[in-house]
């Protein structure tokens, strides 16, 4: 009782006091807040911020006021007063699409991420956000993450770390609804990881190239689109980061494509040896497995009477 | 010629068929040291290679992981691999050219039937007549040459992955150099090809050597923990007239084989 008196002093204290604003003074309230609130347009957000983590995320050294700019000392009362730049208003009626609470906030990424921005909102992603108005493609923080704890790309516990895309990406490109209302293929993150890159990747092999490296990030396109980094001539230029001297004949292989029936070779070849290996098991199993059984038979059953070995 | 090889090989003192009873000595030789040391090579870079190729199979799992870290994790493993195979295709092309040598000068007689290594129908009906004896159906075991159709089968299973899982293995460690020599129409299905050659051969491969040749060699009976064969070249008079009574036949004659 007497801590969350001290709590609802500190936060009167805070907003009472009308200068500039720390991200410490938010947090003083919103560290140890719990739960979620709904907002009138039905959704909830949550409303605890993890000071520690905030602190050691890439954007920690920045005030809460830097992305939520329409917020303000009490502004928690009429957030919507404070005006923001046009252009970024501009933005706000599609970042409102990923947005449940703050929606100026998520378009104040393009203030300082500027190339990235633009470059996003021309990409296959971002399309589908800026033209399209669809609320399931993503936007900053599906990859990023929770966007007050961004870490580092190079941080291993990003999720756009290179250990973790991977799975960042599967989790729209595994997804069978999103797949088939974007006609994107269901088989890419399967056969990537049934790939050479792709074991190795799993085997934790910080070499091999995953998702990005080939595809690129926020400019992301279809593979069938000509500034593909892995369409046409643009492979060969792709493959040859990394393998010295590619061309079109190497290039020509497929990283993560799915060998159907169209294909035949590999496709019946597949079949092919498994019933291959299937049966040279059966042949050296049994025949192992039956000369075991005579060996016993003639040196411990019948010992007396010697067997076998052709010399009789 | 050279006198020595020609002793020690034991087959070559009589291609002749001895007729009367020659003084049987108490070892013959079977692997002359060069096919030792041509085995050992095999055998070292085999290991390497499946301890180390091992993990990509089914990389997902936890012993996976686990395993690979043993081998310095998946950079040094594949590092690891890729040498074990250079020096695995280098052995073999060895034995091929060291084979027609032995062809060429008479050293080895891979035209007599009782001492060649390759398939003849007869192998067909020994193991045929292996598995009615198996079954006790039959009170003899088939007589065997020199190489009986388990050892025929343990050879040649080797030439078959050194074809399948060499060539692919040569392509996937050196894909850009291998790839110029790719003809226009192989494009678009060599890839895919290659990797499951490579992966499933590779896994016959194991469990071949795991159950064919370590039993065969290994756990017959009388034989563990192995036959000495592959370091001393030796095999006693005794176990060639038990395993092998056609080759002693050619050797000693009949004899006390009788």
């Amino acid at each position: 009782m007497r801590r969350l008196l001290a709590l609802l002093m500190a936060c009167a204290s805070v907003l009472l006091a009308q200068t500039a604003v720390r991200a410490s003074d938010c947090l003083v309230c919103h560290g140890a807040m719990q739960g979620k609130i709904s907002l009138a347009k039905g959704e909830t957000i949550e409303v605890h911020v993890d000071s520690a983590g905030f602190t050691n995320s890439v954007h920690g050294k920045n005030d809460c006021t830097t992305c939520h700019l329409t917020f303000s000392p009490g502004a928690h009362l009429s957030p919507k007063d404070k005006k923001v730049p046009a252009e970024l208003a501009s933005l706000v009626p599609f970042t409102s699409l990923k947005a449940k609470g703050d929606p100026v906030a998520l378009a104040a990424c393009v203030n300082c991420h500027q190339t990235e921005y633009k470059e996003f909102q021309a990409s296959v992603h971002g399309r589908n956000i800026f033209v399209k108005k669809e609320s399931d493609a993503p936007l900053c923080l599906d990859c990023h993450g929770d966007p007050h704890y961004i870490l580092a790309a190079s941080d291993k516990n990003s999720k756009v770390n290179h250990a973790n895309l991977l799975e960042t990406c599967g989790r729209c490109h595994e997804n069978e609804e999103l797949d088939k209302k974007y006609g994107m293929s269901p088989y890419v993150i399967e056969k990537d990881k049934e790939s050479f890159h792709g074991k190795k990747y799993i085997l934790g092999d910080k070499r091999v190239p995953i998702c990005n490296d080939c595809h690129g990030s926020h400019g992301i396109t279809r593979v069938d689109a000509s500034a593909s980094p892995v369409t046409g001539l643009n492979k060969i230029k792709t493959c040859g980061r990394c393998h010295a001297g590619a061309g079109a004949k190497f290039a020509a292989a497929p990283a993560h494509k799915y060998i159907g029936a169209g294909n035949p070779i590999p496709f019946y070849g597949e079949k092919l040896l498994i019933v291959l290996v299937f049966g040279v098991f059966i042949f050296t199993i049994s025949h192992v497995v039956l000369e075991s059984w005579s060996e016993i038979r003639d040196n411990v059953l019948r010992k007396d009477k010697k067997k076998g070995h052709g010399d009789e | 010629m050279n006198k020595d090889t020609e002793v020690s090989e034991g087959m070559e003192v009589s291609s002749r068929r001895a007729s009367v009873d020659m003084e049987v000595p108490e070892e013959i030789e079977r692997f002359n040291v060069t096919f030792r040391i041509q085995h050992v090579i095999m055998l070292v870079t085999f290991l390497l290679l499946a301890f180390t190729g091992w993990a990509l199979k089914y990389p997902e799992l936890d012993q996976s992981k686990w395993w690979v870290r043993i081998w310095g994790g998946p950079e040094t493993a594949g590092r690891i691999h890729r040498v074990a195979g250079v020096t695995m295709l280098l052995d073999f092309v060895w034995h091929v050219i060291y084979l027609f040598y032995r062809f060429a000068t008479g050293k080895s007689q891979i035209l007599n039937p009782v001492t060649t290594l390759i398939p003849l129908p007869r192998d067909v009906v020994d193991v045929v007549k292996n598995y009615l004896y198996f079954f006790g159906l039959s009170k003899t075991k088939p007589k065997f040459g020199k190489f009986s159709y388990i050892h025929k089968f343990d050879y040649w299973a080797v030439f078959w992955g050194m074809f399948i899982i060499g060539i692919s293995g040569f392509i996937l460690a050196f894909p850009v150099f291998s790839s110029q020599f790719f003809p226009a129409f192989t494009l678009n299905w060599i890839w895919p090809l290659l990797f499951v050659l490579h992966s499933d051969e590779a896994l016959l491969a194991i469990v071949f050597i795991l159950f064919w040749h370590f039993f065969n060699e290994h756990l017959k009976w009388g034989k563990f923990p192995m036959s000495w064969t592959w370091l001393t070249g030796r095999i006693s008079a005794e176990e060639l007239r038990h395993e092998h009574p056609l080759e002693y036949e050619r050797l000693f004659g009949k004899g006390d084989a009788e």
